[in-house]
């Protein structure tokens, strides 16, 4: 394997809720420009990992870097895409509005975001095919264009790393190939696309590395090598023969 | 009006903007009942400040108050995490043990000053007009008015300083986190505002119009408007407004100033929530009558659309057949001959040209939810305004 510089590294992290473990001793190190799926089990902590690594919930051991250093310190690397349910749609606010709160972050505390920023997030709904939604009150739009907004908005970050939690829930098939394009395109451009993601039978279609993850880690590495009946068997406890399909 | 009614209308309008502006997030932030329970826990924080200074007029009182609004939303906060028990019910469980040990320090040591439940409960505004300041013997106007005007000035400071922290924040705490926004302090921070607003408004108008004055505003903004600016706007002016009419309602009705403010509030809310242009009830409910007439039309013109056979297209076979019980499917045929979609002849009905664009461009837009191709179409058809 050639050598890469790594994108994100994990190290020896463990969360629990209410001393209940949900990661046990996670060690991750993921090279910069590959884009990778992260798969395992409902409750096997897949969302806990990117909540982990970005710092929305506290481990009780072990650490994060990105680019080597402390994740607070590179905030403004990283791009984020939560899970469509964590918000409530029926908030007061446009398309265009919720793809602006991808900017805040590099504005920083107080400073308020004005044509730049507005420009950027054009820009960025634009690219989602989301532009003639941008006036529409959020709670108007279907679920597959929430999720584009979430995606327009985490573009409007312009970071070198993305984290996604299940940017494909929900969405029809139109949509899933509109964001799968996208990401395509930001690993083209060599940033590096972390994805949580439920179908196995699309990860050897869509990603190049992948991690099995079932509260403990039980692989990760490309998708070439690793993405086989043994670890999914491992990973999910039930024989799996995804891998015939290739 | 004499001057001390201006003075009043003044304080009561100071503290409903006061109010409105921490109220819009709480209501956002589905957390109301919050407010509730600071109103009245902040009486122990008042006894206590009371009995450090044996001062009324300090401003170590609202300080220990809010610092009681704030342990109040901590100790909330604690017991709902412990699973144990849900949000409600830790609020429920918390707000009346603070208060009744307020009530309690009161009819214990204080009982010989001018600190009653009830004047903390439902206020005195006839009075904040004869509290005042004045510095040698110049008179400053009302103490309350004072009071509430430094902390709306401190909100209004706060508000545009943090406006796009508390957005983000309150819309996705999880973003906020990720981008270096602490939900964490903005919620404190929050909190604290709320509850030295409750202090500074209390003595004025008592803990339960603060309340109302949080929530009502916000309540029937959040039913006119979708935009968070335009809901922070339209809270103020509907507190303001409620404020005096309530004033004059009680000047009218020779009674209390904040139960009539309340009431107006209730009432406004009422009217809001009938007849809102987009979600008043009323507004709803025909909506949701025309949509279904509306669906109907669209589920017959795609059945003529898909039929050519004539055996299909008799006004009998479309009475029974599709099923539309609920709707009369008089009123359908009638909608689609107004406007001019179809053309009855010896009882068959054939689609025109006119009739065959829309349906095409109806199931477009179902299949899309793409606005581009209908919009001459939302000025006669409900269902297709967002």
């Amino acid at each position: 394997m050639e050598q890469k510089k790594l994108a994100v590294t994990v190290d020896d992290l463990t969360v629990a809720y209410n001393y209940k473990p949900v990661l046990w001793d996670i060690d991750l190190a993921i090279p910069e420009g590959v884009m990778m799926a992260i798969v395992g089990p409902n409750g096997a902590g897949k969302s806990t990992l990117i909540k982990a690594i970005l710092g929305i919930i506290d481990p009780i051991a072990g650490s994060v870097a990105i680019y080597g250093k402390p994740y607070k310190k590179q905030r403004k690397l990283v791009g984020y895409v939560p899970q469509k349910g964590s918000v409530d749609w029926d908030f007061p606010t446009t398309a265009l509005d919720v793809v602006m709160m991808g900017t805040y972050g590099s504005l920083g505390w107080i400073k308020r975001p004005g044509k730049k920023e507005k420009k950027i997030a054009l820009e960025a709904l634009e690219k989602v095919g989301m532009l003639s939604f941008k006036d529409r009150q959020i709670s108007q739009l279907s679920g597959g264009q929430q999720q584009r907004v979430f995606l327009a908005r985490a573009l409007a970050q312009d970071a070198a790393i993305y984290f996604m939690d299940e940017p494909f829930q929900g969405v029809d098939a139109t949509t899933e190939i509109a964001i799968i394009n996208i990401l395509k395109e930001l690993r083209k451009a060599g940033k590096t696309v972390i994805v949580v993601h439920h179908d196995l039978q699309t990860v050897p279609e869509y990603f190049d590395w992948v991690t099995f993850l079932n509260v403990k880690k039980i692989a990760t590495g490309p998708v070439k090598e690793i993405f086989n009946d043994d670890n999914l068997t491992k990973t999910y406890g039930i024989n799996y023969k995804v891998s015939v399909q290739q | 009006m004499n001057s001390a009614q201006i003075e009043i209308q003044l304080i009561v309008s100071l503290v409903a903007i006061a109010c409105a502006i921490p109220g819009t997030f709480l209501v956002l932030r589905k957390m109301a009942l919050i407010s509730d329970a600071i109103s009245h826990s902040i009486l122990p924080g008042v006894v206590v400040g009371f009995f450090i200074t044996s001062d009324l007029n300090s401003p170590l009182l609202i300080l220990m108050a809010a610092l009681s609004g704030v342990i109040t939303v901590v100790l909330v906060e604690f017991i709902q995490k412990t699973k144990l028990v849900k949000e409600d019910t830790a609020i429920g469980l918390v707000f009346p043990t603070l208060f009744s040990i307020g009530v309690i320090l009161i009819s214990k040591y204080a009982n010989d000053i001018h600190l009653d439940v009830d004047a903390v409960l439902v206020g005195d505004l006839t009075l904040v007009a004869f509290d005042r300041i004045s510095i040698n013997g110049l008179d400053l106007g009302p103490k309350s008015l004072w009071v509430i005007g430094t902390i709306l000035v401190i909100t209004v400071g706060l508000l545009l300083a943090f406006f796009k922290e508390l957005k983000v924040s309150t819309f996705d705490p999880g973003l906020a986190t990720a981008l270096g926004f602490s939900p964490v302090v903005l919620h404190y921070g929050l909190m604290s505002v709320a509850s030295i607003t409750t202090v500074g408004a209390f003595d004025a108008v008592g803990a339960i119009l603060v309340v109302a004055l949080m929530i009502a505003p916000a309540a029937i903004a959040y039913l006119l408007t979708d935009d968070l600016k335009k809901m922070l706007l339209l809270s103020v002016f509907f507190g303001v407004i409620s404020a005096v009419l309530g004033y004059w309602l009680s000047h009218w009705l020779n009674t209390s100033i904040s139960g009539s403010i309340t009431t107006v509030l209730g009432l406004v809310f009422l009217l809001v929530y009938l007849f809102a242009p987009k979600k008043g009830l009323i507004s709803v409910l025909y909506r949701n009558r025309q949509q279904k007439i509306e669906v109907s039309l669209l589920t017959f013109l795609l059945h003529l659309n898909n039929h050519t056979e004539e055996r299909e297209r008799h006004i009998n076979h479309l009475n029974e057949h599709i099923n539309w019980q609920k709707v009369k499917s008089k009123s359908v045929v009638d909608l689609a001959l107004r406007n001019n979609m179809i053309t009855i002849e010896a009882n068959i009905i054939s689609l025109t040209e006119k009739g065959k664009s829309f349906t095409d461009k109806a199931i477009d837009y179902i299949i899309t939810n793409d606005d581009s191709e209908i919009e001459s179409m939302k000025e006669d058809f409900f269902l297709f305004r967002g």
